[in-house]
Protein backbone atom coordinates (compact mmCIF):
# COMPACT_ATOMS: atom_id res chain seq x y z
CA UNK A 1 0.00 0.00 0.00
CA UNK A 2 2.46 2.31 1.20
CA UNK A 3 5.42 1.07 -2.08
CA UNK A 4 4.63 3.84 -4.22
CA UNK A 5 5.09 6.58 -1.83
CA UNK A 6 8.65 5.16 -0.57
CA UNK A 7 9.75 4.90 -4.24
CA UNK A 8 8.75 8.83 -4.66
CA UNK A 9 10.48 9.67 -1.62
CA UNK A 10 13.99 10.06 -3.15
CA UNK A 11 12.49 11.82 -5.89
CA UNK A 12 11.29 14.59 -3.59
CA UNK A 13 14.67 14.69 -1.95
CA UNK A 14 16.49 15.02 -5.23
CA UNK A 15 14.28 17.75 -6.58
CA UNK A 16 13.85 19.65 -3.71
CA UNK A 17 10.40 21.90 -2.51
CA UNK A 18 13.38 24.98 -2.92
CA UNK A 19 13.75 24.22 -6.50
CA UNK A 20 9.98 23.45 -7.43
CA UNK A 21 9.32 27.06 -5.78
CA UNK A 22 11.81 28.59 -7.86
CA UNK A 23 10.09 26.74 -10.81
CA UNK A 24 13.19 25.09 -11.67
CA UNK A 25 12.90 21.22 -12.80
CA UNK A 26 15.41 18.76 -11.64
CA UNK A 27 17.25 16.98 -14.61
CA UNK A 28 15.24 14.46 -16.01
CA UNK A 29 17.32 11.48 -15.98
CA UNK A 30 17.34 12.04 -12.40
CA UNK A 31 14.02 11.72 -12.28
CA UNK A 32 13.71 8.57 -14.49
CA UNK A 33 16.19 6.69 -12.29
CA UNK A 34 14.36 7.46 -8.87
CA UNK A 35 10.75 6.58 -10.64
CA UNK A 36 11.44 3.47 -12.09
CA UNK A 37 12.69 2.13 -8.55
CA UNK A 38 10.92 -0.90 -7.87
CA UNK A 39 12.20 -2.59 -4.92
CA UNK A 40 12.11 -0.26 -1.13
CA UNK A 41 15.59 1.20 -0.99
CA UNK A 42 15.94 1.06 2.37
CA UNK A 43 16.60 -3.13 2.32
CA UNK A 44 18.77 -2.97 -0.08
CA UNK A 45 21.29 -0.44 1.60
CA UNK A 46 21.58 -2.45 4.55
CA UNK A 47 22.35 -5.65 2.88
CA UNK A 48 26.08 -7.00 3.39
CA UNK A 49 27.91 -7.21 0.08
CA UNK A 50 28.52 -10.75 -1.28
CA UNK A 51 31.13 -12.36 0.42
CA UNK A 52 33.88 -13.27 -1.68
CA UNK A 53 35.36 -16.66 -2.39
CA UNK A 54 38.00 -17.99 -0.14
CA UNK A 55 41.26 -18.76 -1.90
CA UNK A 56 41.79 -21.86 -3.73
CA UNK A 57 44.58 -23.11 -1.58
CA UNK A 58 42.29 -23.60 1.54
CA UNK A 59 39.43 -25.86 -0.50
CA UNK A 60 39.95 -29.11 -1.54
CA UNK A 61 37.26 -30.02 -4.46
CA UNK A 62 35.73 -33.21 -5.41
CA UNK A 63 33.70 -34.70 -8.24
CA UNK A 64 31.26 -37.24 -6.73
CA UNK A 65 31.17 -40.15 -9.09
CA UNK A 66 31.04 -43.99 -8.89
CA UNK A 67 34.02 -46.47 -9.89
CA UNK A 68 33.95 -48.16 -12.31
CA UNK A 69 34.41 -47.74 -16.35
CA UNK A 70 34.22 -43.66 -17.53
CA UNK A 71 34.83 -42.13 -20.67
CA UNK A 72 32.71 -43.11 -23.54
CA UNK A 73 31.64 -46.56 -21.90
CA UNK A 74 28.86 -45.02 -19.39
CA UNK A 75 27.06 -41.90 -19.59
CA UNK A 76 26.53 -39.72 -16.49
CA UNK A 77 24.13 -37.14 -15.43
CA UNK A 78 25.60 -35.96 -12.15
CA UNK A 79 28.09 -33.69 -11.74
CA UNK A 80 28.05 -33.07 -8.43
CA UNK A 81 30.85 -30.62 -6.75
CA UNK A 82 31.97 -31.42 -3.36
CA UNK A 83 34.47 -28.77 -1.73
CA UNK A 84 36.00 -29.04 1.39
CA UNK A 85 37.47 -26.01 3.30
CA UNK A 86 40.57 -27.28 5.07
CA UNK A 87 41.07 -24.37 7.93
CA UNK A 88 37.49 -25.55 9.51
CA UNK A 89 36.57 -28.58 8.33
CA UNK A 90 33.50 -27.37 6.36
CA UNK A 91 31.81 -29.51 3.64
CA UNK A 92 29.49 -28.28 0.89
CA UNK A 93 27.97 -29.67 -1.93
CA UNK A 94 26.07 -28.42 -5.10
CA UNK A 95 24.39 -30.48 -7.82
CA UNK A 96 22.00 -27.55 -8.67
CA UNK A 97 22.93 -27.52 -12.10
CA UNK A 98 23.92 -30.51 -14.98
CA UNK A 99 27.04 -28.36 -15.57
CA UNK A 100 30.05 -28.97 -13.71
CA UNK A 101 31.42 -25.24 -14.32
CA UNK A 102 28.33 -23.70 -12.99
CA UNK A 103 27.78 -26.54 -9.69
CA UNK A 104 31.85 -25.51 -9.14
CA UNK A 105 31.06 -21.96 -8.63
CA UNK A 106 27.89 -22.85 -6.98
CA UNK A 107 29.71 -24.40 -4.42
CA UNK A 108 32.10 -21.82 -3.92
CA UNK A 109 29.69 -19.03 -3.26
CA UNK A 110 27.91 -21.30 -0.48
CA UNK A 111 31.27 -21.94 1.39
CA UNK A 112 32.09 -18.39 0.85
CA UNK A 113 28.39 -17.30 2.72
CA UNK A 114 29.24 -19.97 5.14
CA UNK A 115 32.28 -18.83 6.20
CA UNK A 116 30.91 -15.42 6.34
CA UNK A 117 28.17 -16.73 8.89
CA UNK A 118 31.09 -18.64 10.91
CA UNK A 119 32.89 -15.46 11.28
CA UNK A 120 30.71 -12.54 11.27
CA UNK A 121 27.33 -14.40 13.22
CA UNK A 122 24.07 -12.30 13.00
CA UNK A 123 25.66 -9.47 10.92
CA UNK A 124 26.69 -12.16 8.37
CA UNK A 125 24.96 -11.71 5.02
CA UNK A 126 22.99 -15.14 5.20
CA UNK A 127 21.40 -13.82 8.31
CA UNK A 128 20.97 -10.77 7.44
CA UNK A 129 19.13 -11.84 4.08
CA UNK A 130 17.14 -14.36 6.19
CA UNK A 131 15.82 -11.77 8.45
CA UNK A 132 14.59 -9.76 6.10
CA UNK A 133 12.67 -12.29 4.27
CA UNK A 134 11.04 -13.46 7.36
CA UNK A 135 10.05 -10.01 8.42
CA UNK A 136 8.57 -9.77 4.91
CA UNK A 137 6.82 -13.13 4.79
CA UNK A 138 5.38 -11.79 8.59
CA UNK A 139 4.17 -8.40 7.47
CA UNK A 140 2.13 -10.58 4.54
CA UNK A 141 1.08 -12.77 6.95
CA UNK A 142 -0.32 -9.90 8.84
CA UNK A 143 -1.37 -7.85 6.05
CA UNK A 144 -3.81 -11.41 4.95
CA UNK A 145 -5.17 -12.17 8.46
CA UNK A 146 -6.23 -8.57 8.83
CA UNK A 147 -7.67 -8.66 4.80
CA UNK A 148 -9.65 -11.76 5.25
CA UNK A 149 -10.96 -10.64 9.14
CA UNK A 150 -11.93 -7.68 7.53
CA UNK A 151 -13.86 -9.39 4.91
CA UNK A 152 -15.31 -11.80 7.47
CA UNK A 153 -16.49 -9.19 9.76
CA UNK A 154 -18.62 -7.83 6.71
CA UNK A 155 -19.86 -10.91 5.60
CA UNK A 156 -21.23 -11.40 8.86
CA UNK A 157 -22.91 -7.70 8.60
CA UNK A 158 -24.09 -8.26 5.42
CA UNK A 159 -25.54 -12.11 6.72
CA UNK A 160 -27.17 -10.09 9.68
CA UNK A 161 -28.51 -7.02 7.14
CA UNK A 162 -29.91 -10.01 4.45
CA UNK A 163 -30.90 -12.59 6.36
CA UNK A 164 -34.17 -13.43 4.67
CA UNK A 165 -32.67 -12.11 1.22
CA UNK A 166 -32.28 -16.38 0.29
CA UNK A 167 -30.28 -17.48 -2.93
CA UNK A 168 -28.47 -13.98 -2.91
CA UNK A 169 -26.80 -14.30 0.43
CA UNK A 170 -26.22 -18.27 -0.13
CA UNK A 171 -24.35 -17.12 -3.33
CA UNK A 172 -22.23 -14.69 -1.29
CA UNK A 173 -21.68 -17.15 0.82
CA UNK A 174 -20.21 -19.49 -1.03
CA UNK A 175 -17.30 -16.95 -3.05
CA UNK A 176 -16.84 -16.06 0.77
CA UNK A 177 -15.92 -19.69 1.26
CA UNK A 178 -13.82 -20.16 -1.60
CA UNK A 179 -11.62 -16.93 -0.38
CA UNK A 180 -11.45 -18.60 2.70
CA UNK A 181 -9.90 -21.45 1.17
CA UNK A 182 -7.58 -19.07 -0.60
CA UNK A 183 -6.34 -17.90 3.00
CA UNK A 184 -5.77 -20.85 4.36
CA UNK A 185 -3.54 -22.16 1.33
CA UNK A 186 -1.49 -18.99 1.66
CA UNK A 187 -0.68 -19.58 5.19
CA UNK A 188 0.48 -22.66 4.25
CA UNK A 189 2.69 -21.40 1.60
CA UNK A 190 3.86 -18.80 4.02
CA UNK A 191 4.70 -21.65 6.49
CA UNK A 192 6.68 -23.37 4.02
CA UNK A 193 8.57 -20.38 3.21
CA UNK A 194 9.46 -19.56 7.02
CA UNK A 195 10.77 -22.71 7.83
CA UNK A 196 13.28 -21.94 4.56
CA UNK A 197 14.45 -18.46 5.51
CA UNK A 198 14.89 -19.48 8.74
CA UNK A 199 17.68 -21.75 7.49
CA UNK A 200 19.22 -18.72 6.21
CA UNK A 201 19.09 -19.42 2.03
CA UNK A 202 16.98 -20.15 -1.04
CA UNK A 203 15.63 -23.63 -0.11
CA UNK A 204 19.06 -24.60 1.31
CA UNK A 205 19.10 -27.72 3.44
CA UNK A 206 21.53 -27.90 6.33
CA UNK A 207 22.90 -30.15 8.42
CA UNK A 208 25.29 -30.20 10.91
CA UNK A 209 28.21 -30.03 8.49
CA UNK A 210 27.66 -30.73 4.80
CA UNK A 211 25.27 -28.53 2.77
CA UNK A 212 23.39 -29.42 -0.46
CA UNK A 213 23.06 -26.80 -2.51
CA UNK A 214 19.76 -28.06 -5.00
CA UNK A 215 18.30 -25.07 -6.20
CA UNK A 216 20.05 -22.54 -8.80
CA UNK A 217 21.16 -19.74 -6.90
CA UNK A 218 19.22 -16.54 -7.40
CA UNK A 219 21.28 -14.19 -10.11
CA UNK B 1 22.31 -54.27 -12.94
CA UNK B 2 20.79 -55.40 -9.54
CA UNK B 3 16.99 -55.33 -9.28
CA UNK B 4 15.58 -52.15 -7.87
CA UNK B 5 13.42 -52.67 -4.37
CA UNK B 6 9.81 -52.04 -4.67
CA UNK B 7 9.76 -50.47 -1.28
CA UNK B 8 12.06 -48.00 -3.42
CA UNK B 9 9.09 -46.99 -5.91
CA UNK B 10 6.60 -46.40 -3.18
CA UNK B 11 9.16 -44.37 -1.20
CA UNK B 12 10.15 -42.12 -4.36
CA UNK B 13 5.83 -41.68 -5.15
CA UNK B 14 5.33 -40.81 -1.40
CA UNK B 15 8.47 -38.42 -0.70
CA UNK B 16 9.28 -36.93 -4.29
CA UNK B 17 6.54 -37.60 -6.78
CA UNK B 18 5.26 -40.67 -9.05
CA UNK B 19 7.07 -38.62 -11.41
CA UNK B 20 10.17 -39.74 -9.40
CA UNK B 21 8.92 -43.44 -9.76
CA UNK B 22 8.74 -43.65 -13.18
CA UNK B 23 12.21 -41.88 -13.55
CA UNK B 24 13.43 -44.65 -11.32
CA UNK B 25 14.46 -47.57 -13.48
CA UNK B 26 16.67 -45.37 -15.33
CA UNK B 27 18.45 -43.21 -12.62
CA UNK B 28 18.44 -46.09 -10.26
CA UNK B 29 18.73 -43.97 -7.13
CA UNK B 30 16.17 -41.48 -5.16
CA UNK B 31 18.51 -38.96 -5.53
CA UNK B 32 19.49 -38.75 -9.45
CA UNK B 33 15.31 -39.73 -9.96
CA UNK B 34 14.92 -36.28 -7.75
CA UNK B 35 17.71 -34.59 -9.39
CA UNK B 36 16.94 -35.17 -13.17
CA UNK B 37 13.09 -34.52 -12.74
CA UNK B 38 13.73 -30.95 -11.41
CA UNK B 39 16.54 -30.38 -14.72
CA UNK B 40 13.04 -31.74 -16.47
CA UNK B 41 10.82 -29.14 -14.92
CA UNK B 42 13.53 -26.72 -15.56
CA UNK B 43 14.34 -26.85 -19.09
CA UNK B 44 10.36 -26.78 -19.62
CA UNK B 45 9.75 -24.12 -17.85
CA UNK B 46 12.73 -22.57 -19.38
CA UNK B 47 12.14 -23.22 -22.91
CA UNK B 48 8.44 -21.61 -24.28
CA UNK B 49 5.67 -24.30 -26.05
CA UNK B 50 2.43 -24.62 -27.02
CA UNK B 51 1.76 -27.68 -25.65
CA UNK B 52 0.76 -27.41 -21.64
CA UNK B 53 3.93 -27.30 -19.38
CA UNK B 54 2.39 -30.70 -17.46
CA UNK B 55 1.96 -32.57 -20.40
CA UNK B 56 5.74 -31.71 -21.38
CA UNK B 57 6.94 -32.90 -18.43
CA UNK B 58 5.11 -36.14 -18.48
CA UNK B 59 6.34 -36.79 -21.86
CA UNK B 60 9.93 -36.43 -21.39
CA UNK B 61 9.55 -38.27 -17.85
CA UNK B 62 8.28 -41.15 -19.73
CA UNK B 63 10.98 -40.78 -22.50
CA UNK B 64 13.58 -40.75 -20.09
CA UNK B 65 12.12 -43.62 -17.34
CA UNK B 66 12.29 -46.20 -20.98
CA UNK B 67 16.27 -45.30 -20.56
CA UNK B 68 16.88 -42.79 -23.47
CA UNK B 69 20.06 -40.95 -22.35
CA UNK B 70 18.72 -37.42 -20.27
CA UNK B 71 20.50 -35.45 -23.00
CA UNK B 72 18.99 -36.69 -25.68
CA UNK B 73 15.29 -36.10 -23.99
CA UNK B 74 17.12 -32.16 -23.25
CA UNK B 75 18.37 -32.24 -26.21
CA UNK B 76 21.89 -30.66 -24.80
CA UNK B 77 24.70 -31.01 -22.48
CA UNK B 78 26.60 -28.85 -20.31
CA UNK B 79 30.24 -28.95 -21.91
CA UNK B 80 32.72 -26.16 -20.08
CA UNK B 81 30.32 -22.61 -20.21
CA UNK B 82 28.60 -24.03 -23.62
CA UNK B 83 25.17 -25.63 -23.76
CA UNK B 84 25.88 -28.31 -26.27
CA UNK B 85 23.25 -29.72 -28.63
CA UNK B 86 22.46 -33.56 -28.54
CA UNK B 87 20.73 -35.65 -30.56
CA UNK B 88 20.28 -39.10 -31.52
CA UNK B 89 23.22 -40.61 -33.62
CA UNK B 90 25.38 -38.13 -32.45
CA UNK B 91 27.74 -39.33 -29.21
CA UNK B 92 26.89 -37.26 -26.21
CA UNK B 93 29.86 -35.03 -24.61
CA UNK B 94 31.78 -36.68 -21.91
CA UNK B 95 32.41 -34.78 -18.43
CA UNK B 96 36.21 -36.99 -19.29
CA UNK B 97 36.54 -34.77 -22.36
CA UNK B 98 35.03 -31.19 -21.13
CA UNK B 99 37.75 -31.43 -18.37
CA UNK B 100 40.47 -32.08 -20.50
CA UNK B 101 39.38 -29.89 -23.14
CA UNK B 102 39.52 -27.49 -20.08
CA UNK B 103 42.66 -28.31 -19.25
CA UNK B 104 44.23 -27.68 -22.98
CA UNK B 105 43.09 -24.50 -23.42
CA UNK B 106 44.70 -23.00 -20.15
CA UNK B 107 48.02 -24.89 -21.44
CA UNK B 108 47.59 -23.47 -24.90
CA UNK B 109 47.09 -20.33 -23.58
CA UNK B 110 49.80 -19.93 -20.82
CA UNK B 111 52.07 -21.70 -21.62
CA UNK B 112 53.35 -19.57 -24.54
CA UNK B 113 55.13 -16.28 -23.98
CA UNK B 114 55.20 -14.34 -25.84
CA UNK B 115 51.69 -15.65 -27.33
CA UNK B 116 51.74 -17.28 -30.47
CA UNK B 117 51.51 -15.56 -34.01
CA UNK B 118 49.02 -18.29 -35.20
CA UNK B 119 47.56 -21.45 -33.96
CA UNK B 120 45.87 -24.37 -35.58
CA UNK B 121 43.79 -27.32 -34.12
CA UNK B 122 42.20 -30.48 -36.05
CA UNK B 123 40.11 -32.24 -34.13
CA UNK B 124 39.37 -35.74 -35.58
CA UNK B 125 36.27 -37.67 -34.92
CA UNK B 126 34.52 -34.42 -33.50
CA UNK B 127 30.99 -35.66 -33.27
CA UNK B 128 29.27 -32.70 -31.75
CA UNK B 129 32.21 -30.70 -32.48
CA UNK B 130 32.32 -29.92 -28.69
CA UNK B 131 36.11 -30.17 -28.59
CA UNK B 132 37.16 -27.29 -30.98
CA UNK B 133 34.17 -25.55 -29.84
CA UNK B 134 35.40 -24.90 -26.41
CA UNK B 135 38.94 -24.70 -27.24
CA UNK B 136 37.87 -21.55 -29.56
CA UNK B 137 35.67 -20.08 -26.68
CA UNK B 138 38.35 -20.38 -24.36
CA UNK B 139 40.78 -19.11 -26.48
CA UNK B 140 39.22 -16.22 -28.19
CA UNK B 141 38.57 -15.23 -24.64
CA UNK B 142 42.23 -15.69 -23.14
CA UNK B 143 44.48 -14.95 -26.35
CA UNK B 144 45.41 -11.26 -27.45
CA UNK B 145 43.59 -10.49 -30.15
CA UNK B 146 46.72 -10.39 -32.43
CA UNK B 147 46.76 -14.46 -32.15
CA UNK B 148 45.20 -15.86 -35.21
CA UNK B 149 43.47 -19.27 -34.95
CA UNK B 150 42.69 -21.94 -37.67
CA UNK B 151 40.35 -24.84 -36.56
CA UNK B 152 39.38 -27.86 -38.33
CA UNK B 153 37.06 -30.99 -37.23
CA UNK B 154 36.29 -33.83 -39.03
CA UNK B 155 34.28 -36.24 -38.48
CA UNK B 156 32.61 -39.26 -40.86
CA UNK B 157 28.69 -38.70 -39.90
CA UNK B 158 26.74 -36.54 -41.79
CA UNK B 159 24.47 -35.96 -38.84
CA UNK B 160 27.34 -35.37 -36.46
CA UNK B 161 28.65 -32.73 -38.91
CA UNK B 162 25.60 -30.72 -39.27
CA UNK B 163 25.06 -31.18 -35.76
CA UNK B 164 28.38 -29.44 -35.09
CA UNK B 165 27.73 -26.58 -37.63
CA UNK B 166 24.21 -26.19 -35.66
CA UNK B 167 26.43 -26.29 -32.62
CA UNK B 168 28.75 -23.44 -34.05
CA UNK B 169 26.09 -21.42 -35.02
CA UNK B 170 24.80 -21.58 -31.84
CA UNK B 171 28.10 -20.46 -30.13
CA UNK B 172 29.65 -18.73 -32.36
CA UNK B 173 31.89 -15.72 -30.38
CA UNK B 174 33.31 -14.43 -33.18
CA UNK B 175 32.05 -10.96 -34.65
CA UNK B 176 29.14 -11.45 -37.49
CA UNK B 177 30.84 -11.14 -40.74
CA UNK B 178 28.91 -7.83 -41.20
CA UNK B 179 30.90 -6.29 -38.58
CA UNK B 180 34.30 -4.87 -39.94
CA UNK B 181 36.81 -7.89 -40.80
CA UNK B 182 40.14 -8.69 -38.92
CA UNK B 183 42.83 -8.63 -40.79
CA UNK B 184 43.70 -11.61 -42.86
CA UNK B 185 46.49 -12.57 -40.42
CA UNK B 186 44.18 -12.16 -37.60
CA UNK B 187 41.19 -14.19 -38.25
CA UNK B 188 39.42 -16.47 -36.14
CA UNK B 189 38.33 -19.71 -37.77
CA UNK B 190 36.33 -22.93 -37.23
CA UNK B 191 35.35 -25.13 -39.79
CA UNK B 192 33.95 -28.82 -39.98
CA UNK B 193 34.61 -31.19 -42.92
CA UNK B 194 32.71 -34.61 -43.45
CA UNK B 195 34.72 -37.01 -44.27
CA UNK B 196 36.22 -40.34 -43.32
CA UNK B 197 39.73 -40.11 -41.63
CA UNK B 198 40.68 -43.54 -43.35
CA UNK B 199 40.31 -41.78 -47.03
CA UNK B 200 42.61 -41.90 -49.01
CA UNK B 201 42.72 -38.56 -50.22
CA UNK B 202 42.44 -36.89 -46.80
CA UNK B 203 46.55 -36.73 -46.41
CA UNK B 204 47.36 -36.24 -49.93
CA UNK B 205 44.31 -33.43 -50.89
CA UNK B 206 42.54 -31.97 -47.89
CA UNK B 207 44.60 -31.43 -45.16
CA UNK B 208 47.11 -29.27 -46.87
CA UNK B 209 44.35 -27.04 -48.47
CA UNK B 210 43.54 -26.67 -44.70
CA UNK B 211 47.01 -26.02 -43.22
CA UNK B 212 49.84 -23.57 -44.62
CA UNK B 213 53.11 -25.51 -45.49
CA UNK B 214 55.78 -25.74 -42.62
CA UNK B 215 59.85 -26.93 -43.20
CA UNK B 216 59.20 -30.66 -42.09
CA UNK B 217 55.44 -31.03 -42.32
CA UNK B 218 52.01 -28.95 -42.25
CA UNK B 219 51.86 -25.70 -39.77
CA UNK B 220 49.58 -27.76 -37.15
CA UNK B 221 50.06 -26.67 -33.30
CA UNK B 222 47.80 -29.56 -32.08
CA UNK B 223 46.21 -32.67 -32.79
CA UNK B 224 43.41 -33.81 -30.75
CA UNK B 225 40.70 -36.50 -31.21
CA UNK B 226 38.11 -38.54 -29.33
CA UNK B 227 38.05 -41.66 -31.43
CA UNK B 228 36.07 -44.93 -30.86
CA UNK B 229 38.04 -47.31 -28.28
CA UNK B 230 35.38 -49.54 -26.54
CA UNK B 231 36.37 -53.18 -27.76
CA UNK B 232 33.51 -55.68 -28.83
CA UNK B 233 33.69 -57.73 -25.42
CA UNK B 234 33.81 -54.47 -23.28
CA UNK B 235 31.00 -53.42 -25.37
CA UNK B 236 28.72 -56.47 -24.38
CA UNK B 237 29.75 -56.82 -20.88
CA UNK B 238 31.50 -53.11 -19.75
CA UNK B 239 29.46 -50.17 -21.57
CA UNK B 240 26.04 -49.28 -19.50
CA UNK B 241 22.47 -50.40 -21.53
CA UNK B 242 21.42 -46.52 -22.13
CA UNK B 243 24.86 -46.35 -24.15
CA UNK B 244 24.69 -49.09 -25.97
CA UNK B 245 20.98 -48.92 -26.72
CA UNK B 246 20.81 -45.20 -27.86
CA UNK B 247 24.01 -44.20 -28.75
CA UNK B 248 25.32 -44.21 -32.03
CA UNK B 249 27.72 -47.76 -32.78
CA UNK B 250 29.61 -45.74 -35.09
CA UNK B 251 31.44 -43.70 -32.30
CA UNK B 252 31.99 -46.17 -29.86
CA UNK B 253 33.44 -49.29 -31.26
CA UNK B 254 35.49 -50.20 -34.90
CA UNK B 255 34.86 -54.16 -35.26
CA UNK B 256 36.88 -54.90 -38.17
CA UNK B 257 40.61 -55.91 -38.13
CA UNK B 258 43.14 -53.28 -39.90
CA UNK B 259 46.89 -54.71 -40.14
CA UNK B 260 48.50 -55.74 -37.38
CA UNK B 261 46.81 -54.12 -34.00
CA UNK B 262 43.67 -55.05 -32.13
CA UNK B 263 40.29 -53.72 -33.41
CA UNK B 264 39.50 -51.54 -30.67
CA UNK B 265 43.09 -49.70 -31.17
CA UNK B 266 42.83 -49.43 -35.10
CA UNK B 267 41.77 -45.62 -34.76
CA UNK B 268 44.85 -44.98 -32.78
CA UNK B 269 46.96 -46.72 -35.76
CA UNK B 270 45.59 -44.22 -37.96
CA UNK B 271 45.73 -41.18 -36.09
CA UNK B 272 49.38 -41.80 -35.57
CA UNK B 273 50.33 -42.63 -39.43
CA UNK B 274 48.02 -39.23 -39.79
CA UNK B 275 50.63 -37.80 -37.15
CA UNK B 276 53.91 -38.98 -38.50
CA UNK B 277 52.90 -37.02 -41.99
CA UNK B 278 51.61 -33.73 -40.38
CA UNK B 279 53.85 -33.41 -37.62
CA UNK B 280 51.34 -31.51 -35.05
CA UNK B 281 53.56 -29.96 -32.11
CA UNK B 282 50.77 -31.90 -29.74
CA UNK B 283 48.71 -34.91 -30.25
CA UNK B 284 45.97 -35.28 -27.57
CA UNK B 285 44.18 -38.86 -27.85
CA UNK B 286 41.07 -39.89 -25.36
CA UNK B 287 41.85 -43.64 -24.29
CA UNK B 288 39.43 -46.19 -22.81
CA UNK B 289 41.74 -47.03 -19.09
CA UNK B 290 45.27 -47.80 -18.40
CA UNK B 291 45.55 -51.11 -20.91
CA UNK B 292 44.59 -49.08 -23.95
CA UNK B 293 47.31 -45.93 -22.97
CA UNK B 294 49.90 -48.73 -22.92
CA UNK B 295 49.40 -49.79 -25.66
CA UNK B 296 48.87 -46.56 -27.20
CA UNK B 297 51.94 -45.71 -26.06
CA UNK B 298 53.99 -48.65 -27.16
CA UNK B 299 52.54 -47.90 -30.72
CA UNK B 300 53.75 -44.16 -30.18
CA UNK B 301 57.50 -45.34 -29.81
CA UNK B 302 56.93 -47.87 -32.79
CA UNK B 303 55.74 -45.18 -34.58
CA UNK B 304 58.59 -42.41 -33.74
CA UNK B 305 61.50 -45.01 -34.86
CA UNK B 306 60.02 -46.17 -37.69
CA UNK B 307 58.85 -42.63 -39.54
CA UNK B 308 61.88 -40.83 -37.55
CA UNK B 309 59.45 -38.07 -36.15
CA UNK B 310 59.49 -37.04 -32.67
CA UNK B 311 56.42 -38.63 -30.97
CA UNK B 312 55.00 -35.92 -28.18
CA UNK B 313 51.83 -38.37 -27.27
CA UNK B 314 49.70 -37.16 -24.95
CA UNK B 315 47.10 -40.09 -23.54
CA UNK B 316 44.33 -39.47 -21.60
CA UNK B 317 43.27 -42.44 -19.08
CA UNK B 318 39.62 -42.45 -18.36
CA UNK B 319 39.88 -44.64 -15.11
CA UNK B 320 38.06 -48.01 -15.86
Amino acid sequence: MFRPFLSLRPLLRLAGFSAAHNGVLPPSSAVAAAAFTTSTATNLKQLPPRPKHPPESEIEESFLKGSGPGGQKINKTNSAVQLKHLPTGIVVKSQATRSRTQNRKIARDLLALRLDELANGSQSRAAVVGDVKQKRAASKAKKSRRKYKKLAEEKEKKGNVKEEGGRLAGEEEEWLEEEEDGEEEEGKDEGGRKEVTTLGGTGTKRATIVEVENTRNER
Amino acid sequence: MPRLRPSLFWQARREISPLAAQLLPACRDLESAANELRWIREHVQDTPSSVPPGLRVWNLVEKRGKGVPLQYVLGTQPFGNLEIQCRPGVLIPRPETEAYTLHLATLLSQSQHPPPHSLSILDLCTGTGCIPLLLLHALHASLPPTTALNIHGIDISPAAISLARANHHQHNPLPAPASPPLSPSHQRTLTFHQTSIFSPTLLSSLLPTLFPRSSSGLDLDLLVSNPPYISASDFARATARAVRNHEPRLALRYAARWGWCRPEDVFYARLLEIAAVLKPKRVLMEVGGMEQALRVVRMVGRFSSLLGGDGDGDGDGDGS
